[in-house]
């Protein structure tokens, strides 16, 4: 038997949590098949994320799930150009007419989808997209040029994440669009997902005890965003996102983490969000989103 | 002995001869390696001016491997120490910001010459010892009594001051005399 998850019409951090549940919900040790072809967008956030879910199900399940692609030619290429099969064809069987040739990135894409594993691959990923993010940073989104190097060091520390603790390769993905029901402004959005061991677990050795009975995923992801906690012991380890959360301070940026049962989110006048939900559907791993919004006099 | 060493250089050496970022706790392990493999071989070096200025992107895990690990591990009796001192030049704005968040987390301080060339103490350090750093590195040279009268200060006080600058390794200290790093 086969069990069908559908992946949201738009997929992005807010439907992300109706498609985390359909995949908690899977019982049957049949196939299952991550159907995509009523979707007509995904951000980066869902890209990268479906990735995790693609890696998670095969080794659950011991045999990569299907996906079928957008049935609109359109979205389809437009995936194909974020770099998003390149990565997926591994992970999943694939279903439907995806672009053959590697198509020039969309202009929209600062960074395609791009592994990252090791601490190399941080390198290359902050190197590809420092001279645009300039670019991008500077000239639609009105920030001043300082903005850049405090990129580069956001984008580095959200890899770093998943490097030093997901114990597991990821994914990151860089696009700039524009929010014109969120915010109504152009955005930068930063996308590192895995589906590795998660804040909880990666955590647990060291801060379980601290909090006796409230530990669990809510708590692990206070402690690592507002703490500044690592599940290293030294004083010098756990200050990745205290850098993060200075940086999108001074730039009216947004955080939010999602791990296991859990999401935090460091909110901003702009934003109707809420800091910390709890009991959501099971989902591996991590899943980060930084969001740098244009300058407030930059028009849409 | 003053001896500058150019960071990005290091890291071309250590690391890649492409890379202009220094982000990574693995490449910060690798620079800062570089470093001490370099003081090794120089003994005499007592200041070491650590230049920036071709560094593009510097990430906390990184300035925590190489800025706060070297000052760890130079402090007399710790790790490789010799109680070298240190200085930082050519630093952005951003760079700066990094460096001194990471040293206040380890309860360090470092002298900063910026890319104008302004000077200034990043990471923790007492109102008093910055008052009495700011003093001495204006005069060039200072001893406690010295302090005390140009600050209106009682004379331990302004002795204290002086030893905490010392300690830190943000001044130098000749007999009576407390000396700025550049100066030394």
């Amino acid at each position: 038997m086969t069990t069908v998850v559908e992946v949201p019409q738009s997929f992005d951090d807010r439907s992300f949590e109706q498609f985390a549940s359909a995949c908690a919900a899977i019982r049957d040790p049949g196939r299952v098949l991550i159907d995509a072809h009523a979707t007509e967008w995904a951000s980066p956030f869902g890209l990268v994320s479906l990735l995790c879910a693609g890696q998670a199900l095969g080794e659950r399940l011991g045999t990569r799930p299907l996906l079928t692609v957008p049935s609109d030619k359109d979205v389809t290429t437009y995936w194909a150009r974020t770099g998003f099969f390149l990565e997926a064809e591994a992970l999943f069987e694939i279903h439907g007419a995806v672009p053959k040739l590697r198509q020039p990135p969309e202009s929209t894409v600062l960074l395609e989808v791009t592994p990252v594993r090791v601490a190399g691959d941080v390198h290359k990923v902050v190197d590809r997209i420092q001279d645009r993010a300039a670019v991008i940073l500077t000239s639609e989104l009105g920030l001043e040029a300082r903005a850049t190097i405090g990129f580069g060091m956001a984008l580095s520390e959200a890899c770093q994440n998943i490097v030093e603790h997901a114990g597991t390769g990821g994914w990151v993905a860089v696009h700039a669009y524009t929010w014109r029901r969120r915010l109504g402004r152009r955005v930068v959005v930063i996308a590192v997902a895995d589906a590795g061991v998660g804040f909880r677990h990666s955590l647990e050795p060291t801060q379980a005890r601290r909090y006796g009975d409230r530990w669990g995923d809510g708590p692990a992801l206070e402690a690592a965003l507002i703490q500044g906690v690592s599940r290293f012991r030294e004083p010098g380890r756990g200050q990745g996102f205290r850098g993060i959360r200075k940086f999108l301070d001074h730039w009216e940026g947004k955080i939010t983490i999602r791990s296991g049962t859990a999401r935090i989110a460091m909110i901003r006048p702009w934003d109707e969000d809420v800091p910390l939900r709890e009991g959501l559907a099971a989902f591996p791993g991590a899943q980060l989103q930084l969001v740098i919004p244009a300058a407030e006099r930059v028009a849409p | 002995m003053i001896s500058e060493i150019d960071v990005r250089a290091v890291l071309a050496r250590s690391v890649c001869e492409f890379h202009n970022d220094l982000v990574t706790r693995s490449t910060g392990r690798a620079v800062r390696s570089g470093i001490e493999a370099h003081l090794l071989e120089h003994p005499d070096i007592t200041v070491v001016v650590l230049d920036f200025s071709a560094v593009r992107v510097l990430d906390c895990s990184c300035a925590d491997e190489i800025i706060a690990q070297l000052l760890l591990r130079s402090q007399p009796g710790a790790g490789t120490g010799r109680g070298t001192y240190f200085v930082v030049r050519g630093l952005d704005e951003v760079h700066a910001d990094q460096i001194d968040e990471v040293l206040r987390r380890h309860g360090l301080a470092l002298v900063a010459e910026e890319r104008g060339g302004t000077r200034r103490l990043l990471g923790w350090a007492t109102d008093l010892m910055r008052t009495a750093w700011e003093c001495v590195a204006d005069h060039g040279s200072a001893v406690p009594e010295e302090l005390a009268s140009e600050l209106s200060w009682p004379l331990d006080e302004a002795r204290r001051a002086l030893d905490d600058l010392a300690g830190h390794g943000l001044v130098m200290r000749a007999d009576t005399h407390y000396l700025p790093l550049t100066a030394a």
